[in-house]
């Protein structure tokens, strides 16, 4: 199977706009909920970092 | 994407990163201790605590500190005043002359006062004796190396090679994904693998931050030279007027307090956190110059200066600042990341070590790179996704 352009940058497209709402929100807001909805939207990428990192293909030996 | 588009980005996207990495790598390492620059600096202050005092005792009248300061150094010149809004103190920042400061602007010493009280609670030495602090030295390094000017301007052009591998990187993206689903890691063949995807990976989940960050710290290392434009022009037009007159002389000088409150009055809504003294090549010969700021998150970032006759002590002008010198007020704190309390400090210091390791893996890829210059896109793309190499050239025929 072979993905196309929609496919490939669905997820990293919303995680960009994500990231611009959250740089943006604590600029703009003023405080309180816009701060926090600013660090969750901004936290949200360096999950799906330590998310890929924990199911990355591990090699077969060290496998459960 | 046709194979030859390809390679061209390919190619921009490898020695874009490349000539810049290094020094990326310094400024993502000085940059960490910096968010917390703040923190650090409270923790490392060994200066004796402010007097214990009703939180709405007023201030000292400023013209009591700048006469004590005149006392205390009947031979210099005053450079400026600073108010600070989280802390009640007051700093006066004087130099020997003015010609002696303009030569060079470490010659300056400053005394910090309680602003309540008008005590001294420190002086410094003259800057050019001072040890550098550790604050000061990772600045150094990650705004200029210790180049001055040229440093800014060489970093800026290294910021400007990043933003270019970002954009570079979002076109050779899209080819390297056509086989495999996104996020995904394969740590079950190669090294080599294994850090192309966390390259690739980590380089597009956070690449709005990264554009945002590398822009703006690229406009904040043009901001000498914007404020040379500025003061060449707007500035230069605005004192035209005074064509003639000298700088005037302590007795000549009307009450700084008076400078104060006719800004003051001038700008209501709004918090005067400096006044530069008539003389300074940072202001005006002839006017006070105060800095005024909104009190609002973003507002707080938007300087007014407020010129006031330094003779006759009126008002001479709310200056409106131009565009660039905006868009610079607005790009420190998305570069700085100080605008959203201790856990956005936090997220930007963990964003900062994930670009370090798409820094470092982009350099690995490069170091482990096993063919000639020429094939080596193609072998990228073969390697990380054997049949669709197929296609890519497939697509280019069609």
């Amino acid at each position: 199977m072979r993905f196309g352009f929609s496919q490939i940058w669905r997820w990293p497209a919303a995680l960009a706009v994500l990231m611009a709402f959250g740089l943006l929100s604590a600029l703009l807001g003023q405080g309180g909920v816009w701060w926090v909805l600013s660090w969750i939207a901004l936290a949200v990428p360096l999950l799906v970092i330590a998310a890929a990192w924990q199911k990355r293909r591990r090699p077969v030996e060290s496998r459960s | 994407m046709t194979r030859s588009a390809f390679r061209k980005w390919f190619w921009v996207h490898k020695w874009s990163s490349l000539v810049c990495t290094a020094f990326l790598l310094v400024i993502c390492v000085t940059g960490l201790p910096l968010i917390f620059g703040e923190e650090i600096e409270h923790l490392l202050d060994t200066d004796p605590p402010y007097a214990s005092l009703p939180a709405d005792t007023p201030n000292a009248n400023l013209d009591g500190i700048v006469a004590k300061s005149r006392q205390m150094y009947p031979n210099e010149i005053i450079v400026s005043t600073f108010m600070d809004d989280d802390e009640p103190k007051v700093v006066v920042t004087m130099a020997p002359s003015w010609e002696a400061f303009k030569a060079n602007r470490k010659v300056a010493h400053w005394i910090k006062y309680d602003a309540r009280t008008a005590q001294v609670i420190r002086q410094s030495k003259p800057l050019t004796e001072e040890s550098p602090t550790f604050l000061g030295l990772m600045l150094t390094l990650h705004r200029d190396m210790f180049a001055g000017l040229p440093g800014e301007l060489f970093l800026g052009a290294m910021g400007f090679l990043f933003v270019a591998a970002i954009v570079s990187g979002i076109a050779v993206y899209g080819p390297f994904m056509r086989k495999l689903d996104f996020a995904t890691v394969r740590a079950d063949r190669s090294p080599r693998l294994k850090w192309l995807d966390l390259h690739n990976m980590i380089g597009v989940v956070t690449l709005a931050w990264a554009l945002v960050v590398g822009a703006t710290g690229v406009i904040n290392e043009l901001s000498k030279p914007m404020f040379m434009l500025w003061q060449n022009t707007d500035v230069k037009a605005m004192l035209e007027p005074f064509k003639g007159q000298t700088t005037p002389t302590v007795p000549e000088m009307s009450s700084v307090q008076q400078a104060l409150e006719t800004a003051q009055a001038a700008v209501p809504n709004m918090r005067i956190t400096s006044v530069v003294f008539p003389g300074s090549q940072f202001g005006s010969p002839f006017h006070y110059l105060l800095w005024a700021k909104g009190k609002e998150p973003l507002t707080s970032r938007l300087f007014s200066p407020v010129m006031v006759d330094a003779r006759t002590g009126k008002l001479q002008a709310v200056v409106e600042m131009p565009w660039y010198l905006r868009a610079l007020e607005v790009s420190r704190p998305l570069h700085f990341g100080d605008y959203g309390g201790m856990p956005l400090k936090i997220i930007w210091a963990l964003l900062d070590l994930v670009t370090i390791l798409v820094l470092g893996s982009g350099l690995y890829l490069w170091l482990s790179r096993r063919t000639s210059p020429a094939a080596e896109a193609d072998t990228e793309l073969v390697e990380s996704n054997a049949g669709a190499a197929l296609a890519v050239s497939r697509e280019a025929a069609e």
